[in-house]
């Protein structure tokens, strides 16, 4: 479907980490399989043998470089005595989503490739730590002000096209659906609560919707007043992924107006941690900023 | 030991400042058990910390198990159902809370913690059950009059109540008066009250181990410790009733079967009961 309608897209996108989504997940699932396969203690070349592959394939796997057959993968789950349902399912989603297309290809034609990286990303992520400054996050986001904004950086769209930027923004909200959902722990600058985007009526059903997000299980919202840490205005908006697994870094996600830098270079991403670990700690408690929204519901 | 400028400049009992040039002892810990928050001073002094004695990080790690079975113990066998977990560290598997609410949801959990990353991630990360509560309070066990005012807002001070400092107070030189600090909390709690306590231990491996390891941590961080004896520890317990086995290395405090992990430790343990 829509193919031949992304040539715009690939003029600035992309340069940042080309096969980083695939490389992330397919991470995720080797660092996965190699501890099965050593809490089984089965060697390198006998799980090999067990999908006809050599030694160095079972490692080069194992470390997501390559990836493997989804019959193969439940194959060796067999091997290493992985009976339950449970966790051979869970094995075999992150298989799938690291080789298969996910529901945001039907928005393939507004969909850049820098982006789609977060979003096999996101759900794969045990803990997502952000820093907002001027928008209600995404995952919180209202249809109006989803709209909204989307608006702003798209002013001579035909609503049609609108309409399909914004299912895509609020596909991702289903999210917060999954039971196994990644933890999400949102610190935002008092601005993104008092900037009416969209209005003063949007912006009010927006504040009614965060006080509920903040009371969604794990999620967590943090707002930094005026009144407190100037640290909170020397950074711009990032995302902080971490994931369950010991192995895998972090990855910092800094979005820009026209692609995004993904980091996970333990010295790169330590500065971020630095600012959300500092800013956690200045800001209202989850329980202060609940009343602290609501205060700002009624002010605006 | 080792100089302890803290003890001679006089110990601050505010927040530990935010600062991540220097190792922090809860980063330490979070490092030391395989976690992520941390930051390359702490894994600096970790790092030389396992270089001076292989099984620091064993040590670690068999501290945190030994939280766990002393709040199921404390939980399911000494029918306790209030927590004052001071020293409480970036939240990790297995929390106090997790721990005993599992056992008796209606537990109610005190945690305290003078580092500002610890109360950040306790507030933003422990979800208590509908039955039970949680609490943090940001203050230095130095001061008790805060910890004792602003725990009694959740805890019933008319009521046992478990009072857990693990893998706390080698953080307290002897000026700072460890033993009265003891003695002022559980003063507080009344007969049929339980006092958990773990650090690092002076005369469980040779003497210059722990000195090198005692300045691999000073010199990379804002804490200083004191490493103590099996006796300096026993008199924290002063007037209390051990329960078996006594005062032992955290591994072998009621060893649960199946345990894989194996090492020797650094750091002595007990718990004890107020008559």
């Amino acid at each position: 479907m829509n193919t031949g309608s992304t040539s715009g897209e690939a003029s600035g996108a992309g340069q940042e980490e080309p096969a980083a989504e695939a490389t992330v997940l397919r991470m995720l699932l080797g660092a996965q399989l190699r501890r099965l396969r050593e809490a089984a203690g089965i060697s390198a070349e006998k799980a090999g043998y067990e999908i006809r592959a050599s030694r160095s394939k079972i490692s080069r796997m194992e470390t997501g470089r390559v990836g493997l057959k989804l019959r193969d993968i439940e194959d060796l789950l067999t091997l290493y005595g992985v009976a339950g349902e449970r966790e051979r399912t869970k094995v075999l989603a992150l298989a799938r989503r690291s080789r298969e297309p996910e529901w945001w290809t039907q928005y393939n034609d507004i969909l850049p490739d820098w982006f789609e990286t977060y979003l096999s990303l996101e759900p794969a992520a045990a803990t997502i730590r952000s820093f907002e400054t001027q928008f209600v996050p995404g995952l919180f986001q209202t249809g109006d002000y989803a709209r909204a904004v989307t608006r702003l950086g798209h002013k001579a769209a035909p609503d049609a096209e609108i309409e399909r930027r914004v299912g895509l923004r609020l596909g991702r909200q289903d999210l917060l659906d999954g039971r196994q959902q990644p933890r999400i722990w949102v610190i935002m600058d008092e601005a993104v609560l008092r900037r009416p985007v969209g209005g003063v009526l949007v912006m009010r059903a927006q504040l009614r919707r965060l006080t509920e997000a903040a009371q969604l299980p794990g999620v967590r919202l943090q707002v930094v007043p005026f009144a407190q840490g100037g640290h909170a205005a020397a950074s711009g908006s990032f995302s902080i992924l971490r994931f369950e697994e010991q192995d895998l870094p972090d990855v910092v996600y800094i979005e820009q107006l026209t692609s995004a830098v993904y980091l996970d270079q333990r010295a790169d991403v330590e500065h971020y941690l630095e600012v959300v670990d500092l800013l956690s700690g200045e800001a209202l408690s989850p329980a202060d900023t609940m009343r602290f929204l609501e205060q700002v519901a009624d002010d605006t | 030991m080792t100089t302890d400028e803290t003890a001679q400049g006089g110990s601050n009992t505010g927040p530990l400042p935010f600062d991540t040039s220097k190792a922090h002892q809860a980063r330490i810990y979070n490092y030391l058990l395989g976690g992520k928050d941390n930051y390359a001073a702490d894994r600096a002094v970790a790092e030389a910390m396992v270089a001076n004695y292989p099984d620091t990080a064993f040590t670690a790690r068999a501290n945190r198990a030994f939280l766990g079975r002393v709040v199921r113990y404390l939980t399911a066998e000494a029918g306790i159902r209030q927590f004052l977990d001071i020293g409480t560290g970036i939240p990790a598997a297995g929390n106090t809370h997790e721990v005993a609410q599992a056992i008796a949801p209606e537990t109610r959990v005190v945690y305290v913690d003078y580092d500002p990353i610890v109360l950040a991630h306790a507030r933003a990360l422990l979800d208590s059950s509908e039955a039970g509560a949680t609490e943090y309070i940001e203050a230095d066990l130095r001061d008790t009059a805060t910890i004792l005012a602003q725990a009694a807002d959740l805890l019933d001070f008319s009521k046992p109540v478990a009072v857990t400092m693990l893998a706390l107070l080698h953080a307290i030189p002897d000026s700072d008066d460890p033993y009265g600090i003891v003695a002022t909390l559980m003063a507080a709690v009344p007969s049929g009250s339980y006092l958990a306590i773990s650090l690092g231990a002076s005369d469980l491996v040779k003497q210059e181990t722990m000195r090198s390891i005692a300045d691999s941590w000073n010199s990379g961080s804002q804490q200083r410790v004191t490493w103590r004896s099996r006796e300096q520890v026993a008199r924290f317990f002063a007037g209390l009733d051990l329960i078996e086995p006594g005062l032992v290395p955290v591994e072998d405090w009621r060893p649960e079967p199946g345990t894989t992990d194996e090492g020797k430790s650094i750091g002595w343990c007990a718990v004890a009961r107020k008559p």
